[in-house]
């Protein structure tokens, strides 16, 4: 059994979507600290709008979200701001700026948000590079990297402030398997190392197998299932057990 | 974090985490830097909490201390802080060979090896531009069905209020302006042939080019690179359609064919604008001011205009879709050839305006 303290993230019976059109209907979910939450489902079910509810770049019509403990539907402009210098975001496509290098892209949080100096500033750079295996692009632009080195610069960007609390929308889609399980193993090391906590979107598999602590498990925007990954196989949802049956014979 | 200092010792204890770290770097450098002992330890055992900050101030001083002939040693790290350490520290990471700087002479030579190239692409952009242009109007294929109407309402119908309205007062304000001189030599009635003329040959087709340049140009400079940055064109390519056809012919036909209509009617509003100023303020009837406009105006006023306007059209066209094709990198460049196209296209239109007003109007046996 699981304290409710532990929970880093809470949503409560949130109801929203776009232009009238219902998205999310009575969703209700929790991320435990310390743990890899993977959001997952089929596409168009809602994953993705979940996840912007959770950084408030979308506001629900009805329910609550909490973020360590505190309600962010109602929270004002500079407490949210503040609660967001412990959230890393990995965006789907990367989002890196492209008009800036990639140690650029990294340090901006670094700049922004803290008061180390700037050599100090370009190591952690460095690390965060080195970390995603991407030291040879540091003066590189966007533009000149491939999709799944966007990708890892952006994790690398999203780690910068070592959050507590990480959104991850869809880190493995477009990479090849040998990237795909080095991130996987980085994402891991990040938990176990830096204590990190991970709301992950996903809808692949071997990844799901390799990094899910819990799942939240959403079709046509509710939520089937949220608990242990291991709980959700037996748990005789005919949904999932199709999710996880497809997806093993390919 | 509280820190022991004694002589070759220091003692980390609770957290070293990014907060701490800002508060304590200069304090921990100064100190480095004053102390010059062989050996220097580095107590990790009271150390709660280590974050990527933490280790990189680690390894900072380390470095540092390698520098100036110290050893530095990390000592009694429990367990999990010994798994940080490892996990993030840079000093096994290979940074890149910084670029090398080229001399002097090297350089040059690349400039002006990428003015050539920049050059040879423009004559490549201008001639398919021209190809497909006059292609496109025997062959329907390559372009999107109804995309000239639709070209012609953006560039043109859309531009017309704006069009009319900046034309309308320029001959208002010409007029206003060389009425108050005129007047004082008994020269009202002449304000009709000023305004006619400079409306005809110079203001209507200059002042639509700028209204166009900043208008669609921009916008045709903006729509393409982005199609750029976003690798549309490139998904044209692939389905076998040429970008140019397909994106910027309709435009060169719509532009050709909307902007001397809009140059027309500009020269017509700057003259209605100048009747405004001679009925109200200068007691000329509308009979006398509309003979005086006809009697100046000779026929070739108004080609010229009207070939003007054409031969603005195609510079603004082309400059968009030049520094739209060249675009690379994302929202910032788009931005930056957007501004580039405006400016480049105003430039153009008025030398190009020089130019004409040379070739149409000069004459070198006139008397002056």
């Amino acid at each position: 059994m699981t304290n409710e303290s532990d929970n880093i993230v809470s949503v409560a019976h949130l109801t929203s979507g776009y232009n009238g059109d219902k998205v999310l209907d009575d969703v209700s979910m929790v991320a435990r600290e310390n743990e890899i939450t993977v959001i997952l489902g089929a596409s168009g079910c809602g994953k993705t709008t979940l996840l912007k509810h959770l950084i408030r770049l979308f506001y629900p019509w009805s329910g609550s979200i909490a973020i360590f403990g505190q309600e962010i539907t109602d929270m004002d402009e500079p407490e949210f701001n503040e609660l967001l210098l412990k959230i890393g975001v990995l965006f789907q496509n990367g989002a890196l700026l492209n008009s800036i290098t990639v140690s650029e892209n990294i340090a901006i949080p670094l700049e922004q948000h803290t008061t180390l100096p700037a050599t100090l500033i370009q190591r952690l750079v460095l690390i965060k590079l080195g970390l995603v295996e991407l030291s040879h692009a540091l003066d590189k632009l966007p533009s000149e990297l491939s999709g799944g080195m966007r990708k890892r610069a952006s994790l690398a960007r999203a780690i910068a402030l070592d959050p507590p609390l990480l959104f991850c929308d869809e880190p493995s889609a477009g990479l090849d398997p040998v990237t795909s399980e080095s991130l996987d193993r980085l994402l891991l090391k990040l938990r176990d190392d830096l204590g990190m906590s991970m709301v992950i979107v996903s809808h692949e598999l071997a990844s799901i197998h390799r990094i899910a602590d819990s799942i939240v498990f959403l079709d046509d925007g509710k939520c089937l299932f949220c608990g242990p990954v291991n709980e959700a196989k037996s748990a005789g949802i005919a949904e999932i057990d199709r999710f996880f049956r497809v997806g093993e014979f390919g | 974090m509280i820190i022991d200092v004694s002589e070759n010792s220091l003692t980390f204890e609770g957290d070293l985490d990014l907060d701490a770290v800002g508060e304590h770097y200069k304090q921990l450098m100064d100190w480095l830097a004053k102390n010059r002992e062989k050996n220097i330890y580095l107590d990790l055992a009271h150390l709660n909490y280590l974050d990527s900050a933490g280790v990189a101030l680690l390894d900072e001083l380390y470095d540092k201390a390698q520098k100036q002939g110290t050893r530095l040693h990390f000592v009694a790290a429990p367990n999990n802080i010994q798994a940080t350490i490892s996990a993030f520290s840079s000093r096994h990471i290979q940074k890149p060979e910084p670029k090398p700087v080229f001399p002097l002479f090297e350089r040059v030579g690349q400039w002006a090896y990428q003015i050539w190239l920049e050059f040879v692409y423009l004559i490549y952009l201008v001639s398919d531009a021209f190809y497909f242009t006059v292609i496109q109007l025997v062959s329907r294929k390559g372009v999107r069905k109804g995309e000239f109407s639709n070209q012609c309402i953006l560039i043109g119908m859309d531009a017309f209020p704006i069009v009319a309205l900046i034309s309308f007062l320029i001959g208002f304000i010409l007029a206003l302006q060389s009425a108050a001189q005129l007047r004082q030599f008994g020269a009202s009635i002449y304000v009709a042939d000023l305004v006619a003329i400079s409306m005809t040959r110079e203001m209507g087709p200059i002042m639509t080019a700028i209204i166009f340049a900043g208008r669609s140009g921009s916008s045709i400079a903006a729509e393409i690179a982005t199609m750029v940055v976003t690798e549309e064109t490139d998904a044209l390519k692939s389905m076998g359609l040429n970008p140019i056809r397909y994106n910027l012919v309709p435009k060169i036909h719509a532009i050709s064919m909307m902007m001397p209509l809009l140059t027309v009617l500009s020269m017509l509003l700057g003259i209605l604008g100048s009747m405004v100023i001679g009925i109200t303020y200068l007691d000329i009837g509308v009979k006398p001011f509309y003979n005086q406009v006809v009697n100046a105006l000779i026929l070739k006023d108004i080609v010229t205009g009207i070939i003007k306007s054409v031969v603005f059209a195609w510079l603004i066209v082309l400059t968009a879709a030049a520094y739209g094709f060249r675009t690379r990198g994302g929202a910032a460049d788009v931005g930056r050839a957007t501004t580039a196209s405006v400016v480049t296209s105003i430039f153009l239109v008025i030398l190009a305006d020089s130019l004409l007003g040379l070739i149409f109007y000069f004459d070198p046996t006139s008397p002056i």
